[in-house]
C-alpha cells in the first residue's frame, strides 16, 4: 500500500504550484486569443522579434567564444584568485540587471572609463546602439555557459585525456576529439541556457542601450512599453516568451537537475 | 636493450622507485598489491606523470622527456578505458586518426584488428553496450594498432567477469607472443604474472623488493607479500649451527630446524631466507613421534578450502600455512581456534642465503 502523503505537505506543495501556474494560466485567460493572427504583424512586434532573433544570437555566439575558454581556464589552468575570478565572472547570474547595465554604462558609456577613450580615439559609442544591447545581453547570460561547461570539464574524468594523449593526441586533439564531445551535453545545455536567458534580457539592455525601435527594443522591452497601450497585445508577447522559455525548460529537464 | 628503465617517479605524497629491462619478444611482469605504485610506474612509462630522476630507454633512446603522445608505446589501460563518445571501431583507430592517418586507412587497420581480436564486437557499438572482456579486447586491439615499439599492459583482466576470464588470458598469451617488441604487463595477480610473464618485477610500497623468473620467485621469494602470492611459508632470521648437518633458525617469531647449507662453514650467518611448502607440513590432533625436528602447537586461524585443497593458516611459533585435502580436514576434525601439532623435516625447508644460494 502507497503510504499516505501527509496533509500539510500536499498543502503547501499544491499552494507552491499554483502560486507559479495561476500567472501563466492567466496570460492564457486573459490572451485576446482573436487577434493572435495580427499579435506579430504590427510593426512593432516584428520589429522587435527581430531585433531579438539579432542580439540573442550574436551574444550567445559571443558568450560561448569567450566563455568557453574562460571555462577551461578556470576549470584546468590553477592560478592565484580563481576562486575570486570565478565569483566575479559568475556575479552577473545574482546581480540585478540593472546593475550590470549602470556598470557597463560606467565602463563603456560615452563618458565611461573605457568608452570615453573608444568615443574619443575611434568615435565608437556603444549605447544606444543594437551592438550595445549585444554587450548588455551578453554580460547577462554568458555566466550560464560559462557555469556549465566549468561544471562539464570539472565532471570529466581526467584519465580519458591522459588517454588519449598517450595514444598520440596532441593536447588541442585531445581537446577536439576527446574532451569537448565528452561534455557536449553539458556544452549544449548551457549555451541553449544562455540563449533563452539573452532572449529574455531586459534590465541591463534598457539601461545599457535604451529602448530604441529597430535598434534595441528587443520583445521583453516590447511587452513592457506595450502594457499600457496594447495589454492585449503585451499578454500575447509575453505568452510567447513563456512558450519558448518552456520548450526550453523541458527539452533540458533532466541535464538541469543533473540527471540523464 | 630494447626496453630499460630506472626511475623514480612521485605522485602526491608517494615515491614509486622501479628498474628493469626488457628484450624483444620478452613479458615483464610488474607484480605488486593494490597501492604498491604500479599505477604510477605505467603512467611515468607513458609519460604522464613526470620522472623525479633516472631514464626510460627505448633501444638505447632517452625517452623520458618526450611528452606522451611522441612515445613508441602501446597501452591498454585498466578498465580498458574506452572513449565512450566513440564506437569500438573509432576507438581503435584513434591513436592511428591522432598522429595523422587518413580517415580510410585508419579504418581499415582497425577493421583488421577487430575482426581479429574481437570478432563478436559490432563495429559501432559503444562501450557502454560492451561486456567487460569486449572492451578489454577492443582496448587491446587500440593498443596494437599503431604498431608500437613496446606493448603496456594495465591490469588486463581486472574488470573482467571469472567466465570471460580463460578466453581473454589465452587471447593476451597469443597476443604477448605474437608482439615482437618488449612487454610490460601490470598486474596484482600472481598466477596471472607467473603464467603469462618471462620475468617478474615485484613491487611493494614504490620499491622492488625481487625480481626473477617465475620459477625463481616460486622457489625463493624474498618477502612475505612474495611468499604468499606463491603460497609458501616463508621465514626470515639469523642461522645458527645445531646438531651436525642442521642449524638452528630464529625468525623472532620462534625457531625453525633447517638443513646446514653444503659448503658453507658453521658459524652464525646473518639475513637467511628460508621456504617450506604448505604441503610439507603434516598436522596431528596429538603430539607426533617421530622424526620431524620441527614440532610445534598452535592455534587455527583459518581454514581455507579451494575444491579438493584445504589451506591451514595455525598461529604456532613461528606462524605456518599447511596444505592437506578437504577430506584429510574433515577425518581430523579441524575448526578454526582448535589446537593442532604441526611438522615437517628439516630437510623440507630450503634455505636461501641473501648472496642466492640455496
Amino acid at each position: 500500500m502507497r503510504r499516505q502523503l501527509p496533509a500539510p505537505i500536499a498543502v503547501l506543495a499544491a499552494a507552491g504550484a499554483v502560486f507559479v501556474l495561476l500567472p501563466v494560466l492567466a496570460l492564457v485567460i486573459r490572451a485576446p486569443w482573436g487577434s493572435v493572427g495580427t499579435a506579430f504583424t504590427g510593426v512593432g512586434a516584428s520589429t522587435a522579434l527581430r531585433v531579438s532573433l539579432e542580439v540573442s544570437v550574436v551574444a550567445t555566439v559571443i558568450s560561448v567564444a569567450v566563455g568557453v575558454p574562460l571555462a577551461w581556464v578556470l576549470a584546468r589552468v590553477e592560478f592565484p584568485g580563481r576562486s575570486l575570478l570565478r565569483a566575479i565572472v559568475v556575479l552577473p547570474v545574482v546581480l540585478p540587471p540593472v546593475v550590470g547595465g549602470i556598470g557597463l554604462l560606467a565602463a563603456l558609456g560615452r563618458g565611461g572609463v573605457v568608452g570615453r577613450w573608444l568615443y574619443d580615439v575611434f568615435g565608437v559609442q556603444l549605447t544606444f546602439t543594437t551592438a550595445g544591447a549585444v554587450l548588455a545581453t551578453t554580460f547577462v547570460s554568458m555566466p550560464l555557459v560559462i557555469l556549465a561547461t566549468e561544471a562539464g570539464l570539472r565532471g570529466l574524468d581526467v584519465r580519458y585525456e591522459r588517454a588519449a594523449a598517450a595514444f598520440g593526441g596532441s593536447p588541442g586533439y585531445v581537446m577536439r576529439r576527446v574532451t569537448f564531445p565528452m561534455i557536449a551535453p553539458q556544452l549544449a545545455a548551457g549555451v541553449v541556457l544562455t540563449w533563452a536567458r539573452a532572449l529574455g534580457e531586459f534590465g541591463a539592455t534598457i539601461t545599457f542601450a535604451g529602448n530604441l525601435a529597430g535598434k534595441t527594443q528587443t520583445l521583453p522591452l516590447a511587452v513592457y512599453q506595450a502594457r499600457e497601450i496594447d495589454p492585449g497585445g503585451a499578454i500575447l508577447l509575453s505568452l510567447f516568451l513563456v512558450g519558448i522559455s518552456l520548450i526550453v525548460l523541458v527539452a533540458l529537464r533532466g541535464r538541469l537537475a543533473g540527471t540523464r | 636493450m630494447p626496453l630499460d628503465v630506472a626511475f623514480t617517479a612521485k605522485r602526491d605524497a608517494f615515491t614509486v622507485q622501479v628498474a628493469f629491462s626488457a628484450a624483444d619478444g620478452e613479458t615483464v611482469a610488474l607484480l605488486g598489491p593494490n597501492g604498491a605504485g604500479k599505477s604510477t610506474a605505467v603512467e611515468a612509462l607513458a609519460g604522464l606523470v613526470p620522472l623525479a630522476s633516472g631514464y626510460v630507454r627505448v633501444d638505447d633512446v632517452p625517452i623520458q622527456d618526450l611528452p606522451p603522445e611522441r612515445r613508441p608505446i602501446g597501452i591498454a589501460f585498466q578498465d580498458g578505458l574506452l572513449f565512450p563518445h566513440l564506437s569500438a571501431l573509432e576507438n581503435i583507430a584513434f591513436p592511428l586518426r591522432s598522429r595523422g592517418a587518413r580517415a580510410e586507412k585508419a579504418r581499415a587497420a582497425a577493421v583488421d584488428l577487430l575482426t581479429e581480436l574481437a570478432p563478436g564486437v559490432r563495429p559501432d557499438a559503444r562501450p557502454a553496450a560492451l561486456s567487460g572482456g569486449e572492451r578489454q579486447r577492443v582496448a587491446l586491439a587500440r593498443a596494437l594498432v599503431s604498431k608500437p615499439r613496446l606493448l603496456l599492459l594495465d591490469e588486463p583482466l581486472s574488470a573482467v567477469d571469472a567466465s570471460a576470464r580463460p578466453g581473454l588470458r589465452a587471447l593476451l598469451r597469443r597476443t604477448l607472443t605474437t608482439f615482437a617488441g618488449p612487454r610490460v604487463l601490470v598486474t596484482h595477480d600472481a598466477l596471472e604474472a607467473m603464467t603469462l610473464a618471462d620475468r617478474i618485477v615485484v613491487l611493494e610500497d614504490g620499491r622492488v623488493t625481487q625480481a626473477g623468473t617465475p620459477g625463481q620467485i616460486r622457489s625463493a621469494p624474498l618477502t612475505s607479500y612474495a611468499a604468499d602470492l606463491v603460497g609458501v611459508n616463508l621465514f626470515a632470521g639469523s642461522l645458527e649451527p645445531g646438531e651436525p648437518g642442521t642449524g638452528s633458525m630464529d625468525t623472532g617469531e620462534g625457531t625453525v630446524i633447517v638443513p646446514w647449507p653444503d659448503g658453507v662453514p658453521s658459524g652464525r650467518i646473518e639475513e637467511v631466507l628460508a621456504t617450506l611448502a604448505p604441503s610439507d607440513v603434516a598436522l596431528h590432533l596429538g603430539r607426533p613421534e617421530g622424526s620431524p625436528r620441527n614440532v610445534m602447537l598452535g592455534e587455527i586461524e583459518e581454514i581455507a578450502v579451494v575444491g579438493e585443497r584445504a589451506r591451514v593458516r595455525i598461529r604456532t611459533s613461528p606462524p605456518l600455512v599447511a596444505e592437506l585435502t578437504a577430506g584429510s580436514v574433515e577425518r581430523l576434525g579441524l575448526s578454526t581456534g582448535a589446537l593442532v601439532w604441526a611438522s615437517f623435516k628439516a630437510l623440507e625447508v630450503r634455505l636461501n642465503l641473501r648472496g642466492g644460494r640455496t
